[in-house]
């Protein structure tokens, strides 16, 4: 175990200079960003390349669309799932409302994440066993189809990552062009939470002779619900 | 592990001789080269952004001391545990302790370079932890029991089947070779030690300075579990691994992914500014992170080096690399292969006798200068490396021999008539249409896959006079 001062005198002896007291002014950038006219293009290029990247996604306009989207993609299947398993829902504690009403006509119930027990490896557990794991996300990334997701008590980092399926939720002005945006509008939110999660579709692998394939660790299937009032 | 007991020699040889490696190299340098210039074609402007990631690297290089205390500063005010390893056998030893000193039985990683570079594993085996690779390229090595072949695929040396069979073990029945079914089984075989897991280690891809945040980026998910789901975790970082803020983020996050597998952003990139908070309900109650030096200090303050510190780590170089593309990572004996492992295994290892052979690795083609996302002049940096060699008296004694005798008859102009008359009489039995083949050592140890122009039956010098004599 090396003392911190030790370690950074000795770096400022190699570049022949002692420490600067005050932070380095920041070099200049200038690359061209990419940028969408308004947030009706943006939501879809948004999508477009979600599903590029091999996720379904929609943009509903009302509880009605909310409603159909949810039916398409899941059908009956979690009327089957709650047979075996009645926590097959796993959810963040708050969801947009839209969302919260939907699975509320459809009567799916969701189990709460962060309220499913105390002990971790219990919560671990549950959302491994689950079906769904159904969040909404802070900001979106047109460019790469990516939602981004700031880690907060009331979510729970598992529920987009140990389901075999994740469900997103994202409202259109929430998008922004290109990743720069992103960081920087985190940025300005002073320290920043203990995780931020950027996903862009569902896992993947092309270790075995450069074949691609889905779902090796985290979600096999990834849903984004574009939201737009 | 059997590779690393081979000679040189002996390894380009077996790579040689391996057409399902050479293959594959080559399938698998293409496509990921060609997936990056798709993905770095669509910006328009690549050339810009390597500017930029150029100008930031630099940046950060020249004033390393103070981003990085300033990284440790923020880290340690939040109650991160920041250990500063001078050696490898140091890094090994923080981690030991920590593994110890909670009765880690159980450790998950992901991704790490470092990790490979310090031999970690081996030594938490030996005290009794049950180490897991988690990305499935790695995983698939560390059965195997041999280094990467690829920074970024590491088992592409790798067929379905060699696969599958040393899954089979494990699983404890058959297993087809389909990818679909050996992905299936290593996410059902995983899925319980993540949930398990006493301690996870991870990489580091860059490090924010101004916010003590550590960003990770992997496509399968693992990078996630391994930073979500244990109680306690461990980073490992190069001490180079930085970027002033979020703002310098974006260049280098953009470069990476699209560098590396040609990807807009990689499935998932996490940014983490740990420990958990106390309501939070996931996340490391406890963390590490372990910075490492290995030499890198000396790097540092070489000018002739310093730029080798910039690198990101994407592996764009190997993928254009006509060495590398034709013998794979192996061959090179080292835990960093291609280009960039050429240039900084000498320097991290300081030891020209093992790793001398490295910086020959390449035909200075420049196409890994042209390929780097920050500009690395690396073909130029092996040929200095080369001078570095020569310099320090690790040239091979044929070598040496043959110079000492290139100045002794250069410098004495009857002798070198002589020679040559000499060598146009002797050259005879090993000219095939007016180039020498084959012929004794030293001679064929070039020859033996190359050929030699042979002497001019009638020398230059001899040409020149009778022209004058005829005027």
């Amino acid at each position: 175990m090396t003392n911190t001062t030790e370690f950074i005198n000795h770096l400022a002896s190699k570049l022949g200079r002692p420490t600067p007291t005050e932070t380095p002014p920041p070099v200049e950038i200038s690359v061209p960003q990419y940028r969408l006219s308004n947030t009706e293009e943006r939501a879809s290029i948004f999508l477009q390349n979600w599903q590029a990247l091999g996720g379904k996604g929609a943009i509903v306009k009302s509880d009605n669309d909310m409603l159909q989207c949810l039916k398409e993609w899941f059908g009956d299947l979690p009327v089957t799932w709650f047979k075996d398993n009645p926590q097959a829902l796993i959810a963040w504690d708050m969801l947009p409302s839209i969302a919260e009403s939907a699975f509320s006509t459809l009567n799916w119930p969701l189990t709460r994440y962060t309220q499913s027990s105390l002990d971790p490896r219990d919560r671990y557990s549950i959302a491994a066993h689950a079906e769904l794991g159904i969040t909404g996300s802070d900001l979106g990334i047109a460019l790469s189809g990516t939602i981004v997701m700031n880690s907060d008590p009331l979510r729970g980092r598992a529920v987009s990552l140990l389901p075999p399926r994740h469900l997103a939720f994202i409202e259109t002005t929430k998008i922004r062009n290109n990743l720069f945006e992103v960081l920087e509008e985190i940025s300005a939110l002073g320290t920043p939470p203990a995780a931020i999660e950027m996903i862009s579709g569902p896992s993947r692998t092309s270790d075995i002779e450069m074949d691609l394939s889905i779902g090796v660790h985290g979600p096999i299937e990834v849903y984004v619900v574009v939201t737009d009032n | 592990m059997t590779m690393y007991n081979l000679t040189t020699d002996q390894r380009v040889d077996k790579a040689l001789a391996d057409n399902f490696l050479r293959q594959a190299t080559r399938r698998a340098t293409d496509r990921l080269r060609n997936n990056k210039y798709k993905a770095s074609d669509e910006l328009g402007n690549w050339e810009e952004w390597r500017n930029a990631g150029e100008t930031i690297r630099k940046h950060v290089i020249a004033n390393l001391d103070f981003y990085l205390q300033q990284l440790i500063e923020q880290m340690e005010k939040r109650g991160v545990h920041v250990h500063l390893a001078k050696t490898p056998a140091d890094a090994v030893g923080i981690v030991r302790n920590i593994v110890r000193e909670h009765d880690a039985k159980s450790v998950l990683k992901s991704k790490s370079m470092i990790s490979e570079e310090i031999h970690l594993n081996h030594a938490l085996e030996e005290d009794g932890a049950a180490v897991v690779e988690t990305d499935l390229g790695e995983y698939i090595i560390q059965i195997a029991g041999e280094p990467p072949s690829h920074i970024i695929v590491p088992a592409m040396h790798k067929t379905r089947q060699q696969v599958a069979d040393l899954f089979e073990p494990i699983a404890g029945h058959a297993l087809s070779s389909d990818t679909p079914t050996l992905t299936r089984f290593v996410r059902i075989q995983m899925r319980e030690q993540f949930l398990r897991g006493d301690i996870g280690i991870t990489g580091c891809n860059f490090a924010v300075a101004n916010t003590g945040s550590i960003v990770m980026v992997t496509n399968e998910g693992n990078g996630r579990m391994v930073s979500t789901l244990p109680r306690v975790q461990i980073t490992l970082m190069g001490m180079e691994r930085i970027v002033p803020s979020f703002r310098e983020l974006d260049i280098m996050l953009n470069l990476l992914a699209r560098s590396a597998t040609g990807q807009r952003l990689s499935s998932y990139t996490t940014i983490l500014t740990p420990p958990k908070k106390s309501a939070d309900s996931d996340g490391p109650e406890e963390y590490h992170l372990v910075i490492l030096d290995h030499n890198r200090s000396e790097i540092l303050g070489d000018k002739l080096f310093r730029t080798a510190l910039n690198c990101i780590r994407c592996g764009a170089c190997f993928n254009v690399c006509p060495v590398y593309r034709q013998l794979g990572g192996h061959a090179y004996g080292s835990v960093y292969s291609g280009p960039i492992g050429s240039v900084i295994t000498p320097l991290l290892e300081k030891d020209w006798k093992k790793w001398g052979h490295l910086p020959y690795f390449s035909s200075l083609c420049g196409a890994c200068t042209e390929g780097c996302p920050v500009r690395i002049p690396l073909h130029d940096l092996l040929v200095k490396l080369r001078m570095r060699k020569t310099q320090s008296g690790h040239t091979p004694q044929v070598e040496q021999q043959i110079f000492k005798a290139y100045r002794y008859l250069f410098t004495r102009e009857k002798t070198l008539r002589r020679a040559l008359r000499l060598g146009a009489h002797l050259q005879r039995p090993f000219v095939r249409n007016h180039r020498i083949t084959g012929g004794p050592a030293p001679l064929s140890n070039w020859t033996k896959s190359r050929t030699l122009p042979m002497v001019a039956p009638k020398p230059f010098m001899q040409i020149w006079a009778d022209l004058n004599n005829k005027r």
